[in-house]
């Protein structure tokens, strides 16, 4: 047993309807927030890119291994998002 | 659970608002970390006002407390900080106070929070999965048991653990200078609150103390680094698997499909039972047979998982 079935006031159906009109607006700040970062997020993904060439990437746990150059992914010409 | 992707969200920059809620005393404030859309379930930072008093009583759906600061007092019991409690819908706890005050994390799993005056636990109550444990003092750090598993000096301490979807609660802790060079994507939701220290994500950049984040599945995360520790509290909806990979750009579809590819390839028998099985409708020995509810997503050969059935009877055998 989640959760008990039970009826709803309209005091929790408006605390809800507020809660959930915030989390939208956060929900684009978090958005515009993160399209900012992106010039520094390419940085950090070509560092990244080079790195598991050079010392490798985790595959489990402290096991880690050498990306050839031709393996490296190309980036597609799609916008890059991180948050869905 | 239908909340939206709440990632990176740091609680420390908005301020907290008095708990209105029928049913709540005064004295609790919250600042809501991410809500379902559907059912009202959420993720709170909480805080209780020194002198804060909780009559004995119930919510309707189970819910999770953790104490970051400062103290509860239920019954008898003093929970300080590292405390945790599951408590199942419908089980009364005794009377709540903090004296002091406290802060902690409060997550409602299936509907908004409720506070409903009890001395007695609701007839459906299931109070033999009631659980308190104090994870600072009690337990100790392990290694993740996942394989793949996540780079070493990422610890672990295991709060709940669900037996039938393998979803858990638990304390997490990378160790300073912690970095792993991989991407990854689960099949469950993931959620995290950073306790204390700073981590960081090639996406998402640092997320600090108060730093929050609801992913849902498929998404990806990572690298990962972190310089100075950082001790977390992270859940799960389901069963935490590590699909690792290095491509940065992938979608979260594209990740479900490779996820699905994957699964041909380390479960063949299952994965050809569960696309050509004529019913499609997988049934737990140990478990309702939710069919008869239609609580069960399965298809009938169509691959269309979303449609419902009418209640009917249930089979007796």
């Amino acid at each position: 047993m989640k959760a008990i079935p039970h009826k709803r006031s309209r005091e929790v159906e408006a605390w809800l309807k507020k809660e959930l009109v915030e989390q939208k607006k956060r929900y684009k700040k978090i958005v515009a927030e993160q399209d900012a970062l992106a010039p520094k997020r390419d940085k950090w993904v070509a560092e990244f890119l080079q790195r598991i060439q050079t010392r490798g990437t985790h595959v489990h746990w402290d096991q880690m291994r050498k990306v050839r150059p031709e393996e490296i992914p190309v980036k597609p010409k799609r916008k890059f998002r991180v948050v869905f | 659970m239908a909340r939206p992707h709440i990632e990176p969200f740091v609680d420390r920059d908005v301020p907290f608002k008095k708990m209105t809620l029928p049913g709540f005393p005064k004295g609790m404030q919250y600042k809501m970390l991410s809500i379902d859309t559907d059912n009202g379930a959420c993720s709170m930072t909480v805080l209780f006002e020194p002198g804060y008093k909780q009559p004995p009583g119930m919510s309707y759906t189970e819910y999770e407390l953790f104490i970051m600061t400062g103290s509860i007092t239920v019954g008898e019991k003093v929970h300080g900080p590292g405390s945790y409690l599951f408590v199942p819908a419908g089980v009364a706890i005794e009377a709540l106070t903090s004296p002091r005050g406290a802060t902690g994390l409060l997550f409602y799993n299936h509907g908004e929070p409720s506070f409903v005056e009890s001395d007695s636990d609701h007839p459906r109550a299931e109070r033999d999965r009631f659980a308190a444990v104090n994870a600072y003092e009690n337990m100790q750090w392990t290694s993740t048991n996942f394989f793949p598993a996540t780079a070493p000096g990422c610890l672990v301490k295991v709060l709940r653990f669900d037996q039938r979807t393998h979803a858990f609660t638990f304390l997490y802790c990378m160790t300073p200078n912690f970095w792993q060079d991989n991407i990854s994507y689960h099949d469950c939701v993931e959620e995290a609150y950073h306790i204390w220290g700073t981590s960081w994500m090639m996406q998402f950049g640092d997320l600090p103390t108060g730093g929050y984040f609801w992913r849902p599945p498929y998404i990806n995360h990572g690298a990962f680094g972190c310089k100075l520790g950082t001790l977390a509290i992270g859940r799960t909806d389901s069963q935490l698997y590590n699909h690792f990979h290095f491509n940065p750009w992938t979608t979260p579809e594209e990740n479900q499909e490779r996820a699905a590819s994957r699964l041909l390839h380390r479960n063949p028998e299952l994965y050809k039972w569960v696309n050509t099985h004529g019913h499609n409708h997988p049934i737990d020995f140990d478990y309702d047979h939710g069919h008869a509810h239609g609580d069960t997503p399965h298809h009938h050969g169509d691959g269309r998982v979303d449609h419902g059935h009418k209640k009917k009877k249930r089979r007796r055998r």
